[in-house]
């Protein structure tokens, strides 16, 4: 070494590697506006298709007529299922082991429901057409409650032969889909039964929609000469996609490419497969020539996949001292018209048996029941893992009521019944092994950070000055400590459509030492091109600035199964930091080589190999990787390449503390978020400014989530939310500043040790919003009232205590 | 959606109640309207050009009037069909009583909408269907009872 040498700290700087706030390199595209969207995509010859959707809920289609619009000049064709039944398919597979119409076969299930395909010359001319096509209905009875829908005699799916068995065991009812249950039923209504205390409530997790800012849409493009197919499309899945449209179509899968290219915002909603990908590609093939299909805002909030609409009745028992005895959950689970829940096979309510939460709660019980109504279809992850927004919703609501029963502080009451930092790995009373945790240590920062104990003389003193008349407005302190599930998942229990939910990377380092990297994986927003090239630049020594990440094209990239349930990190980040140890291990061989010693007495240092003990003799990664292609290396392959298809050994269990402070106006039921405290664990840290964003990104979600966002139907299921005037999408007006703060806990389980962090937000954040509007009203009387809590139901719940005067 | 209001007419009872059953006056209140058949005295096909909001479409219905309260109470039921923007059904009652040769009309209405007009959130229907009522009625009382020039 000399004086030339830097030092370990810039070296490691260089590297910009696990750790750094690194600038994301997708940004300067996307601030641009240079991204590449589906919609982007035009090829020559290209068409368009468009959805004549039915305006009734539940209705026989007794007529189709689609001459008017055959006759319109630049109508190629009119689709129905008629068309489609010689193909077999004028239905599809849900990924929840149902099937769903592809086009309206004799019937409509909900409103929005897909009845004819138009492809046209172009998108006007397709419009235009779809108003020409003449369909009859005959209205049937509407069902848009799953109470209801349990004791009707009104069947939704007629198509299902009666009492036979669904996909996830018997059907007790036409409309009912499955019951799933986990847990001891006996021994926790037993203790139920003998408790102290019991609180119980029903707690409703409403139907909302995930609405990213780009709708969903795809461009089919079947090349007869060479039969080959092609499809970029909004996927958040590119290769389970390309396997389904193999099983479906016939085609044979090296013949199909999928490809996702930019997607502006996933969060669930583009997981499935909807029928304007099935109905693009059998244009494509029936007409030789491209075929673009991409729905409009109305199209996509009326008619793709919902997110949570579960009503929990729940039960918890306490001691009177305030210790967790027990758990009780019954869950009615609003399914729509078909069953297309985004979950793995084996469970049909996700991971919903998280919902013990934080605490250490001896014996517990779930079950759930899913059911058919005349609305959309859907279930999916919304900005979540597998329905663990509604678990964590739910215990957290059911905290704060026990606290209410036993008139106990909700913060202590958390605090006697954490899980203890001993007792990890923790087995939950439902099943779960979670990783790591030390919630104590996190509970502890997150009350002084705010400094809690003020908070609450605050709000006793408003609370006095209220009742003395001489304030109208009051403060709710909404405190949560939520526990995720995240990175599905371990293959002998995770798969989507019999496929293991394991993940890949495949890296390639070039001879001048740069490298591209590519995913099973496929970002939406989450910045892969950056994170995933810090894990790779900190593994193998290379500098993430001299590393391509590359996603979403199924011709290039390896198998795996995408991105949603915050998975990406926890299985893809794995492979990569898997793959980049490969890498290593090949380069040490290399380095002792070059540097004519024995393998076992080189180390790798930061960006390079170095002889034990004399660190100036070292060859730096880019000395390596040049000399695997140029030097003829005895025993070694050329080359430095390396491929790792990772199979997670457990999940992973990211936590977290928020707290909201929030200013409720009684009169009007406009509320103003004063603070909000949010503090994530979520194990090894790969970029904190990434983090700070998908905090503030899904903050905000959760913000609109519970204030205001929801899919509203009325009694004849009619979609009263579907444009943006009626469903809230917060804007910077109503996003309140958020202040971040972390402990760091690393999963044991993972090579970096990191757990995924771009859900938490959302999971832990809608209970935080509720409960400080609940908070607010507690020294009132007010146990629990629905979300979401707009101005309108805030005043109403505030009239109905009584506050009016 | 319930809409309820009151006009008064300067015209004796027996005329407004002839006009109610006048497929030609409809025709010029109803606030669209380009054709009012008539197929029996109780029932009416018609086609009505609306558009509220964004929406525009052509609806094609059939009306139903129930006149067995004549001379003082009148009824009627439709449904209508807008294609691609939606459905409609709904009825009227109106109720009629004079004074020194002044007709004075109630009515309570009530809709059903579906499809894409429903989605378009109550409030915008509500305020149309309230303009679309009051615009009908003005309309009605200029033909059955034109303000003198």
């Amino acid at each position: 070494m000399n004086d030339l040498t830097p030092d370990r700290d810039d070296r490691t700087a260089k590297l910009k590697g696990i750790g750094c706030a690194r600038k994301r390199v997708e940004d300067a595209r996307f601030t641009q506006g240079k991204g590449n969207y589906v919609d982007d995509i035009k090829l020559p010859g290209m068409l368009f298709g468009d959805f004549v959707r039915s305006p009734y809920a539940h209705a026989r289609v007794t007529s189709i007529d689609t001459s008017a619009a055959m006759a319109l000049d630049g109508v190629i064709a009119v689709l129905t299922a008629k068309d489609l039944e010689p193909l077999g398919l004028h239905w599809m597979p849900t990924l929840a082991g149902d099937k769903q119409m592809v086009l309206a076969d004799g019937k409509v299930l909900f409103q929005g429901q897909e009845v004819a395909f138009v492809v046209a010359r172009d998108r006007y001319v397709a419009a235009d057409a779809v108003e020409l096509v003449e369909v009859e209905y005959e209205e049937l009875p509407v069902i848009t409650d799953p109470f209801v829908s349990l004791n009707s005699d009104t069947v939704l799916r007629e198509d299902l032969a009666p009492g036979a068995d669904g996909a996830h065991g018997p059907r007790r009812h036409p409309n009912h889909i499955f019951l799933w249950e986990e847990g001891d039923k006996a021994a926790t209504e037993e203790v139920i039964a003998s408790a102290d205390v019991v609180a119980e409530e029903m707690i409703y997790y409403h139907r909302t929609h995930p609405c990213p800012l780009e709708t969903c849409g795809c461009v089919a493009s079947m090349d007869k000469v060479n039969g080959k197919l092609t499809v970029y499309g909004t996927f958040q899945a590119p290769h389970v996609v390309r396997t389904v449209a193999s099983l479906l179509s016939g085609i044979d899968e090296h013949n199909i490419r999928v490809a996702s290219p930019d997607i502006g915002g996933g969060f669930g909603n583009k997981v499935g497969v909807y029928p304007g990908y099935v109905c693009s590609i059998v244009a494509s093939i029936v007409t030789g020539v491209p075929v673009k299909w991409v729905e409009d805002r109305m199209e996509n909030l009326m008619a793709t996949a919902f997110a949570r609409d579960y009503w929990m009745q729940g039960k918890i028992a306490a001691t009177k001292e305030g210790k967790i005895t027990g758990l009780w959950c019954h869950v009615t689970a609003d399914h729509g018209a078909f069953d297309a829940c985004a979950d793995p096979t084996k469970f049909p309510a996700g991971f919903f048996h998280i919902c013990t939460g934080s605490y250490d709660i001896p014996v517990a019980y779930v079950g759930v029941d899913g059911v058919y109504t005349n609305k959309a279809p859907g279930g999916v992850a919304y900005r979540c893992s597998f329905r663990v927004t509604e678990a964590a919703y739910f215990i957290e609501r059911m905290i704060e009521i026990l606290a209410i029963e036993l008139g106990m502080d909700a913060a202590e009451l958390r605090r006697i019944n954490f899980i203890r930092a001993d007792q990890f790995p923790y087995h939950s009373a439902l099943g779960w092994e979670y990783d790591s945790g030390d919630y104590h240590t996190a509970w502890d920062k997150a009350l002084k950070a705010v400094d809690y104990a003020g908070l609450r003389a605050e709000q006793a003193d408003r609370v006095a000055a209220f009742k003395r008349g001489e304030t109208r407005k009051l403060i709710g302190i909404g405190l949560t400590h939520f526990t995720e599930i995240v990175g599905a998942g371990p293959v002998k229990n995770c798969d989507i459509l019999g496929m293991g939910m394991f993940d890949s990377c495949e890296i390639r380092i070039h001879p001048t030492g740069s490298a591209i990297a590519r995913l099973g994986t496929i970002s939406q927003g989450q910045g892969h091109a950056t994170t995933f090239a810090q894990i790779l630049a900190t593994e193998i020594g290379i500098p993430a600035d001299k590393i391509t990440v590359e996603e979403g094209d199924t011709d290039t990239a390896p198998y795996g199964l995408g991105t949603y349930g915050s998975r990406s990190t926890p299985v893809a980040g794995a492979a990569t930091a898997m793959a980049g140890r490969k890498i290593r291990a090949k380069a040490q061989m290399i380095a002792a080589y070059l540097l004519e010693v024995h393998d076992n007495d080189v180390e790798f240092d930061i960006d390079r190999f170095a002889v034990k003990g004399a660190p100036e003799r070292f060859k730096t990664m880019a000395e390596i990787a040049y000399a695997s292609y140029h030097q003829a290396i005895p025993g070694v392959e050329p080359g430095l390449e390396a491929v790792s298809y990772y199979d997670p050994p457990n999940m992973t269990y990211p936590f977290g503390a928020y707290i909201c402070v929030m200013e409720i106006d009684i009169d009007t039921g406009e509320t103003q978020i004063r603070q909000f405290y949010a503090l994530d664990d979520c194990g090894t840290r790969i970029n904190p400014m990434v983090i700070e964003g998908q905090v503030h990104g899904g903050l905000t979600e959760a913000l609109a989530i519970a204030m205001g966002q929801e899919i509203a139907y009325d009694e004849m299921g009619n979609v009263k939310t579907g444009t943006l005037m009626d469903f809230f999408i917060p804007t910077a007006w109503e996003t309140p500043h958020y202040t971040t703060d972390h402990t760091e806990t690393p999963s044991p389980h993972h090579p970096i040790g990191a757990k995924g962090v771009g859900e938490s937000p959302n999971v832990g954040g809608v209970p935080a919003f509720s409960n400080a509007v609940h908070d607010a009203l507690r020294p009132f009387g007010l146990r629990h009232t629905q979300m979401p809590h707009d101005h309108w139901r805030i005043w109403r719940a505030a009239h109905e205590l009584g506050l009016h005067g | 959606m319930d809409l309820a209001d009151e006009i008064i007419i300067n015209a004796p009872k027996s005329r407004v109640y002839a006009a109610l059953n006048d497929p030609e006056i409809l025709r010029q209140s109803i606030p669209g309207c380009e054709e009012l058949i008539k197929h029996s005295n109780t029932e009416l096909e018609a086609r009505v050009v609306l558009k509220i909001g964004p929406v525009k479409a052509r609806f094609t219905g059939t009306v139903t009037l129930d006149t067995s309260g004549a001379p003082d109470a009148f009824s009627l039921t439709g449904q209508g069909n807008g294609g691609a923007a939606g459905h409609a059904k709904g009825g009227a009652d109106v109720i009629l009583t004079e004074e020194n040769g002044v007709t004075t009309l109630r009515y309570t209405a009530r809709a059903d909408i579906g499809g894409k007009l429903a989605q378009l959130g109550s409030r915008l229907i509500q305020s149309t269907a309230k303009k679309l009522a009051a615009q009908f009625f003005t309309n009605f009382q200029q033909a059955v009872a034109p303000a003198e020039v």
